[in-house]
């Protein structure tokens, strides 16, 4: 199996059970030939740096799989067919990976996002409080200087 | 005027920012680091005057095309153009 990465722009006017559709199957895809998607992340909309097909707007989806080339083809023949993927972009980025591998990689990507929703949760705690954070670091940081 | 041209007015070693640097990557998906290596009209910068090193040019080309391809940088123009 090789890993491979993929992002894929929506239209933006798509409700969520279209777009939730579309991830669906290239899904599925994946899994019909004994891939395992290790990361599967909703962007959500962007601003495009350029349109596309008179869009100025996209949903970004990125997912990163380990797979056979043949799912890779299948799954562009399939955007390639729906109107409502705009684009769409696969990487490989190894030569070959192992199922393990992949395991280990589905880790530390349920890790990563862990943190950052911890960060994000962090982050809000602190903005309601951001007055009295900001006075208190002030103070510590003219001691620090003298 | 006259006289002798003078030989480097300004010169200042060019570091190549990715060697100097070993935390940053070159990812087509990091924006934020590509946009300092293509001009404002969304051109990339020629070697010369950035200074990276062949090696992390060539990456830093290939990464520029993917972004975008994917519509995260322009292929001419400002990002409002």
């Amino acid at each position: 199996m090789r890993r491979y990465e993929m992002i894929f722009i929506l239209r933006p006017s798509l409700g969520e059970d279209e777009i939730n559709n579309i991830v669906d199957y290239s899904k599925q895809i994946i899994l019909d030939e004994n891939g395992i998607i290790i990361d599967l992340n909703k962007w959500g909309m962007k601003k495009l740096a350029y349109p596309i097909k008179k869009e100025m707007q996209g949903y970004y989806v990125y997912c990163e799989y380990a797979g056979t080339p043949a799912a890779v083809s299948e799954i562009e023949r399939k955007f390639r067919i729906d109107d409502a993927v705009l684009k769409y972009l696969t990487i490989k980025t190894a030569e070959s990976i192992t199922e393990e591998e992949a395991q280990l990689a589905i880790g530390e990507t349920e890790a990563r996002n862990a943190a950052a929703q911890e960060a994000a949760q962090a982050e809000t705690d602190d903005d309601s409080d951001e007055d009295a954070d900001d006075e208190n670091s002030d103070a510590t940081e003219t001691e620090e200087d003298n | 005027m006259a006289g002798r041209p003078q030989k480097k007015l300004f010169s200042r070693k060019k570091v190549c920012r990715f060697c100097a640097d070993k935390e940053v990557e070159i990812n087509y998906k990091d924006v934020k680091t590509l946009r300092n290596f293509v001009s404002e009209r969304g051109k990339i910068i020629p070697r010369r005057i950035v200074g990276t090193c062949a090696t992390h040019q060539r990456q830093l080309c290939e990464a520029i095309k993917q972004a975008r391809h994917i519509a995260l940088l322009p292929y001419s123009g400002s990002s409002q153009g």
